[in-house]
């Protein structure tokens, strides 16, 4: 009898937790993001997104996010065949969103023809970076670059300061370097192409070898090189999103950015998948974040707006400004001229990533000891 | 006459039918056995064994043995678990018969807080760690700052980390199986001992360590496949050449196709070596089975003054070592931007109000999840621990190699073998049941069994047949003697199983970081997501919560059993 109880309680609350509202609403009251952008942005952007619903439509949405790095959210979405667990697909590379738009995986973007135009198609020269696809599949969100970051009080006692990359082969550096395997995060792998672009393949490794020679760790995932320079474990960090730091900066820690030259620029690409189980919350979604409530609350968070329309502006001793001196004064994109040596034609091509992750495997992550004994 | 005959032809049929649906239960058993255990299993080895496009093949396995960097992380995994071993019989030993054979102040508080460093879950005690001992933990901050040290002291970052976190997090697993082993040795034996002249360490050597030798066995084999199985210490230091962590890094990488085989092929091999690690141990245990062996008081021995104090500081200094990662956590869930210094200078609750009040959804589904656990461990382990103790049904030699092996089986392995398995749409259901919630419990189920299983068996073993004798031969059936007369007797030991049970399904994260549904995520998942998103505040609020809630259990566990709890491991 109690079985019987149990099991009829088990099976009502399976019910329960499969049966979605299937009612005619404007909008879905679930969303589900899979992203490999870190918590410090998804998390407050869908909190806002739940409460512009509410005062919109006045529906509450349950959202959650499904943290997890570029390579594996693609490799998940492919594994879901048509069939996701999730809505949308947020961050990486433009040319991951080609691929699944390529293999039917995508939905169009649908966004007013207006918002659309004041996106600029691109920026950065000499190589133009695309910051939304022509053909509508996905949406750039924000910039966001990808530099060094360091715990000033470690950098002083060390003696050393840093401006640019070649900065960072200071032996003085030596065990002081965090960063993630390429493999593991897009970060990582784009700021590479950008070493490897710069100096050619074989100047490039050289390079990155003697990067490695000062590195104290390869972490689990990107997002662990901000909090172990933060909390003082690792003086610096390479190949960093500015908004995973500033994410520290906000949580009372003490970190500051150099955006380098040629830093490696996202867009952070947006995309509905297709079959998502909530596509109206997903298009709203897409529309609320280029809006300039999304803009301007992404600016709050260490990235820059996707627009010259709008600027990383606030009054003093707002987030805003926090961010500004985070990042050494500046206030958007389309002021400065951008530097962008990364080709995406080059880079983004299947062979070539896996090309680059097993050099650095086998040449780097495999002879990491060896490499920090020889230098 | 006549009225007499129906009744005897009735109670036939009454018994017929009642073996028939005790016999449907048993089958029900194996049929649950069969899917969530057999059948993933098989999938991962066809997998392992198979191209992408289904045809056999060994390439795999020699793509595996041919990869300097794949045999070095299988040498260094192998050598991770023997030195834990050791490291844990250094430390374990000594204090379970210290604990056992003396007496000394503070006996019972040491040997309650010696189990207690097993409740931390994974990931938070090598965070707690390197909150003091890292480059930037407390101790290095101190030497830097008022000793003049240049540079900081590496306790942490390389694989003696990962040693130093293993041993000081599973030590109690050894200590409960020699308690539990030494126990059993009656005093009879050491007076027979001493009466021919063996005294002290010959003593030990001759009578006691081989007495406790099946305890100390399968003690060793359970330090050493968590040790084995652990993916997500050996990442925080920044070590990957290690079997789970290449398992764990090539599986969640879905993109190089190769390598997500090579995930596959690792798991599927760090099940076969479980296996093969848990037949030479039971054959090595099945060789020195002493049955006859049964619990019996025994004698502390009194301590020198000095005697006393050696121990007290002994058992003191290595609890201190193994409670250092609480201390880190409770500093780092409280403190607000805490770096560089030896303790934080601001304090904040703001982490636990994010992850309790804001997201109450972890602890909400750790606790519906383990409950759910429970009950499977339940409904399926406490009938398994009574087909094994009662019963000469054919298939429980069976039940009881599969029950052990599931200790053996490493959780990563489980979790990409239930991934394989279950990924194609339920009949009926839209889903795959890795899309749906139950997963986890149902997996959790499975993987805790064998503590609910034992538990129970252990104290069906202490009950006496000749009472369900008695009550079967004033006519009550086998549900009703169950009911009525062996369940009081047992209950505690299913409570102390179950409890258990519930304790380790709140911690376990390894199978289920895998198969997570998004929006189901509970606490260790929590903490692992938190951790990976850079949170690590929040991370280690959600942590101090697991703890709480798992000291609290393992204080209910101590006061049922009056501080003897060691059987379920075994």
């Amino acid at each position: 009898m109690r079985k019987v109880r149990i099991l009829t309680v088990l099976i009502s609350a399976l019910i329960f937790c499969c049966w979605g509202s299937v009612q005619a609403q404007p909008i879905e009251n679930e969303l589900y993001l899979i992203t490999p952008v870190s918590k410090d942005v998804h998390d407050p952007v869908l909190k806002a997104f739940d409460e512009y619903a509410r005062k919109k439509w006045n529906i509450q949405v349950k959202t959650s996010a499904i943290p997890k790095g570029t390579p594996v959210a693609y490799g998940q979405i492919l594994e879901w065949k048509g069939n996701p667990q999730a809505d949308i697909f947020w961050g990486g590379e433009g040319t991951l969103f080609d691929d699944l738009a390529a293999q039917g995986l995508l939905e169009k973007i649908q966004l007013p023809q207006k918002t659309w135009d004041e996106i600029p198609a691109s920026i950065g020269k000499p190589v133009p970076l695309p910051l939304k696809d022509p053909k509508g599949f996905w949406v750039g969100t924000m910039l966001e670059p990808y530099g060094i970051i360091y715990q000033p009080k470690l950098l002083k006692r060390l003696g050393v300061e840093i401006k640019d990359w070649d900065d960072l082969l200071n032996p003085k550096l030596k065990g002081q370097i965090a960063q993630c395997t390429p493999d593991r995060s897009s970060s990582s792998h784009a700021t590479i192409e950008v070493i490897l672009q710069t100096h050619g393949w074989d100047k490039g490794w050289a390079w990155l070898t003697r990067l490695a020679a000062n590195t104290g760790i390869f972490t689990a995932r990107s997002r662990d090189v901000p909090s172990v320079v933060a909390k003082g474990e690792f003086a610096v960090g390479f190949g960093v999103p500015s908004y995973m730091a500033f994410a520290e900066v906000l949580g009372g820690y003490d970190v500051m950015y150099v955006y380098p030259t040629n830093a490696y620029l996202t867009p952070e690409p947006m995309a509905v998948l297709k079959g998502a189980p909530h596509p109206r919350a997903a298009h709203a979604f897409i529309e609320f974040l280029v809006s300039e409530e999304g803009q301007k609350l992404v600016s709050q968070l260490g990235v820059y707006p996707i627009t010259a329309k709008y600027k990383v502006q606030g009054p003093p001793g707002s987030n805003q400004e926090k961010a500004v001196a985070f990042t050494g004064g500046m206030r958007s994109f389309f002021d400065i001229p951008v530097g962008n040596v990364y080709d995406v034609k080059l880079a983004g091509e299947k062979k070539r990533i896996e090309e680059v992750n097993a050099y650095f495997r086998k040449e780097i992550t495999e002879k990491h000891k060896d490499i920090v004994k020889e230098k | 006459m006549q009225g007499s005959a129906t009744t005897t032809v009735g109670k036939a049929r009454l018994q017929i039918r009642r073996n028939i649906g005790g016999l449907a239960c048993y089958l029900g058993i194996w049929a649950f056995l069969a899917i969530f255990l057999i059948y993933p299993l098989i999938r991962l080895f066809y997998d392992a064994f198979t191209t992408y496009e289904d045809t056999f093949t060994f390439m795999n396995f020699y793509d595996f043995f041919t990869d300097s960097f794949y045999l070095k992380s299988l040498v260094n995994s192998l050598l991770l678990g023997v030195g834990t071993v050791i490291t844990t019989s250094l430390i374990g030993i000594p204090f379970a018969f210290l604990l056992l054979r003396y007496d000394f102040p503070g006996r019972n508080l040491f040997s309650y807080l010696s189990i207690v460093p097993m409740i931390m879950p994974p990931l938070v005690g090598v965070m707690g760690f390197v909150f003091i001992m890292g480059r930037a933990g407390t101790v290095n901050v101190i030497l830097m700052d008022y000793f003049g040290f240049t540079k900081p002291v590496n306790f942490m970052y390389g694989i003696h980390g990962v040693l130093i976190v293993e041993t000081l997090h599973l030590f109690p697993l050894m200590t409960l199986s020699i308690v539990d082993a030494m126990g059993k040795i009656s005093p009879s034996l050491d007076e027979a001992a001493e009466s021919v002249g063996s005294r002290g360490l010959r003593k030990f050597w001759d009578i006691t360590f081989p007495l406790t030798t099946p305890g100390y066995v399968s003690g060793a084999l359970l330090v050493f496949i968590w040790t084995f199985a652990d993916f997500a210490t050996p990442l925080v230091v920044g070590i990957d050449d290690l079997l789970a962590s290449q398992a764990y890094l090539n599986i969640v990488q879905f993109v190089d196709r190769r390598l997500f085989k090579m995930g596959i092929v690792i798991s599927a091999i760090m099940i076969l070596l479980a296996i093969l690690f848990l037949i030479v141990a039971k054959r090595y245990v099945a060789m020195k089975d002493y049955s006859s062996l049964s619990y019996s008081m025994i004698e502390r021995k009194s301590l020198s003054r000095s005697g006393k104090v050696g121990v007290v500081v002994f058992l003191s200094s290595v609890l201190i070592l193994a409670f250092i990662p609480y201390l880190g956590i409770v500093l780092d869930s409280f403190g607000k931007g805490w770096a560089l210094t030896p303790i934080p200078v601001k304090y904040t609750l703001q982490y636990f109000q994010r992850v309790s009040i804001e997201t109450p959804k972890f602890i909400l589904n750790s606790l519906l999840y383990s409950g759910i656990t429970v009950m499977i461990c339940i409904v399926i382990g406490v009938p398994i621990a009574w087909v094994m103790a009662r019963t000469k049904l054919p298939g429980r030699d069976l039940l009881d190699s599969l029950t052990t092996l599931i200790l053996a089986l490493p959780g990563t392995g489980i979790g990409i073998a239930y991934l394989r398995a279950f990924r194609e749409p339920l009949p009926f259901f839209e889903t795959a049941l890795i899309g749906m919630w139950v997963v986890v419990p149902l997996v959790l189920g499975v993987r805790r069994l064998p503590y609910t299983v034992r538990g129970t068996f252990a104290s069906l073993q202490i009950v006496h047949r000749s009472f369900e004798e008695a009550a079967e031969s004033v006519g009550a059936g086998k549900p009703a003697t169950f009911r009525d007369v062996t369940l009081p007797l047992i209950w505690k030991g299913v409570l102390v199983g179950s409890l258990y049970s519930f304790i380790l399904a709140l911690q376990e994260a390894s199978a289920t970081l895998l198969l997570v549904v998004p929006g189901h995520e509970m606490m260790p998942v929590g903490i692992f997501n938190f951790y990976m998103g850079g949170s690590v505040n929040e991370a280690a609020a959600l942590g101090l919560i697991l703890i709480v809630l798992g000291a609290t259990c393992l204080f209910a566990i101590n006061k049922i059993t009056g501080a003897r709890a060691g059987g379920v491991f075994g």
